[in-house]
């Protein structure tokens, strides 16, 4: 996948758990297909970055946390499949624990995918390797 | 001397036929004196007169005397004629003192409205109806049965009272033990939902941190394994372990409580295809085992695919892990169809049941145990020889019970264990069909 050339994906993550948070940047910065925007909290602040977000840092995918104080994962998913500007922004949801409500209700309102978070530094990679097959 | 004559013959006849009418009088008191006589009738120039006997109904005024109901006989204005001596005993005053008075004194107030109805209407048929007796600051419930009588002395009104406070009382406690039922119907639908949101709570809030528990560790193993004691990594494995036990016990209690929630749907389902299914997830274990799966063929049921998975995957994964070391596991599946739902019932060519047996040659275990190894966390082995978490069998049962279905185990330790489940072919009341 690692290939020098591409040009790496923008990913926009929302994670208001600054472990889970950490846990990206470490496993991740090394990757050269991939740059994270810097990361939101929670499913307002998605929309506060995606108005002032330029070309440079307007995300090629957005990962969002289900579990999110103010607005969710599956909110904000809603919002944003909603809206005009950012409906073809591919999205992905990520949670501790994907049951079949969440899968479903995510792919209903036009999610990508739902992922279990990983509990390793190979389960990060493999997430990830997922991700971009699937955009 | 002729009218002499005649007058003699004629006072004759006279003192004869008073005689024979003496005789018949005496005959007839000493009939009624010993009692072989109930009624007289006699002829009175054109008219038949009926004398009853008041030695005729002694037996019954013994009986109303005697009875547990107090039976009053009124005149049609209302006055007490006649009074058993239980009324008297009910209101508490002498029997002497109760003759003449209006019944109507001993209602209680506020039941004297409806007492005039029934006494209205008692005189056009037989009238029932419940007040309060009152007197003197005593107050019984009591029916009152109201039945017009027409006897030789005129109309008169007779009255059965039976005491109700007994009866009053049950109905009381009745009402009593209603209102507990309810209360602890509304303790346990609070319950319930207590449930729902301890699943709630399960599933995130208590699996995030046991998450960091687990990518923490996973952490420090990889980059701290050169600086860390063989020791220090045995501590480190048992913590991923024990993380990894509760990350799966917090799953399958969701699981469980999930089954609580009535979602199930029943549809026509080929149950060899679910095995055919699930025996591919089991494809590494069963070849690490040299396991043999032999399906002799089951049939098409109504069911909930996903739940009856579980319980193939449950009842499966168990006759593979507790089977013996030195023998490779057989676990063989068979079905034959019933006319009753039970375990001693006759096979029925395409019965409403179906028999489903899974049975292996495993390590078996005692049979006194068969009926709680499906108890929740129970568990037969130690949980370092045996991983588990005392679930499975749990929910297997919920499952086939949420099926109206029946399931037992035999087993025997050495041998092998064999699981027999009985199932509904058509599920009844299929309100959920899609």
């Amino acid at each position: 996948m690692v290939s020098p050339h591409k040009i790496p994906k923008k990913i926009l993550l929302a994670e208001d758990d600054p472990d889970d948070r950490g846990f990206f940047f470490e496993f991740l910065e090394h990757r050269h297909d991939v740059l994270l925007l810097p990361p939101v909290e929670n499913g307002e602040e998605v929309f506060e970055f995606l108005e002032k977000a330029k070309n440079g840092n307007f995300p090629d995918l957005i990962i969002l946390d289900q579990n999110m104080p103010k607005c969710n994962g599956l909110q904000t998913l809603a919002i944003l499949k909603n809206h005009s500007h950012y409906e073809n922004i591919p999205v992905f949801v990520y949670s501790t624990y994907t049951d079949d409500y969440l899968k479903q209700r995510s792919i209903q309102l036009g999610a990508r995918s739902v992922l279990e978070k990983p509990l390793s530094l190979e389960g990060y990679e493999k997430m990830i390797d997922a991700i971009l097959e699937l955009i | 001397m002729d009218s002499n004559a005649q007058l003699t013959h004629n006072l004759m006849r006279e003192l004869e036929e008073t005689r024979r009418q003496l005789y018949e009088a005496r005959e007839i008191i000493e009939a009624i004196r010993t009692g072989q006589v109930d009624a007289l009738v006699v002829q009175n120039g054109s008219i038949h007169e009926l004398y009853t006997l008041k030695t005729a109904d002694h037996a019954y005024r013994v009986f109303i005397e005697k009875m547990t109901e107090g039976a009053l006989t009124l005149s049609p204005n209302g006055i007490i004629l006649y009074a058993n001596s239980r009324f008297s005993d009910m209101i508490g005053l002498p029997l002497s003192t109760i003759i003449g008075l209006p019944f109507e004194q001993f209602i209680a107030e506020n039941d004297r409205p409806f007492y005039r109805k029934l006494f209205k209407l008692s005189w056009k048929g037989d009238a029932k109806g419940e007040v309060d007796i009152f007197y003197k600051h005593h107050r019984t419930p009591v029916q009152l049965s109201l039945t017009a009588l027409e006897l030789a002395e005129g109309t008169s009104l007779s009255i059965i009272i039976t005491d109700l406070t007994l009866q009053k009382a049950t109905q009381r406690k009745l009402e009593e033990n209603n209102r507990q039922l309810e209360h602890l119907n509304h303790t346990l639908e609070d319950s319930n939902h207590d449930l729902q949101q301890f699943a709630s709570v399960a599933s995130h809030d208590l699996q995030e941190p046991l998450r960091k528990i687990q990518i923490f560790s996973n952490l420090l193993r990889i980059k701290s394994a050169d600086n860390l004691t063989n020791d220090e990594i045995a501590y480190l494995e048992k913590i991923i372990g024990s993380a990894d036990r509760m990350k799966s016990l917090i799953i399958e209690i969701l699981n469980y409580s999930r089954l609580s929630a009535d979602d199930s749907e029943f549809l026509p389902t080929d149950l060899n295809l679910v095995l055919k299914e699930l025996l591919e997830d089991f494809e590494l274990l069963i070849a690490d085992k040299k396991a043999k799966v032999l399906n002799y063929g089951l049939p098409v049921l109504e069911v909930n695919r996903g739940q009856i998975r579980q319980v193939f995957q449950n009842l499966i994964s168990n006759a593979l892990k507790f089977s013996k070391n030195d023998m490779p596991p057989v676990i063989e599946i068979r079905s034959k169809w019933l006319a009753d739902k039970s375990f001693t019932s006759s096979e029925q060519e395409t019965g409403p049941f179906c028999l489903l047996t899974i049975s292996d040659n495993g390590i078996g275990f005692d049979e006194k145990y068969a009926t709680i190894v499906f108890s929740l966390f129970q568990r037969l082995h130690p949980k370092d020889s045996f991983e588990g978490t005392g679930i499975g069998l749990a929910i297997t049962k919920k499952i086939i019970e949420k099926h109206h279905g029946l399931i037992q185990v035999k087993s025997a330790v050495g041998v092998g264990t064999q699981f027999m489940i009985i199932l509904p072919l058509k599920q009844i009341a299929n309100g959920q069909s899609s």
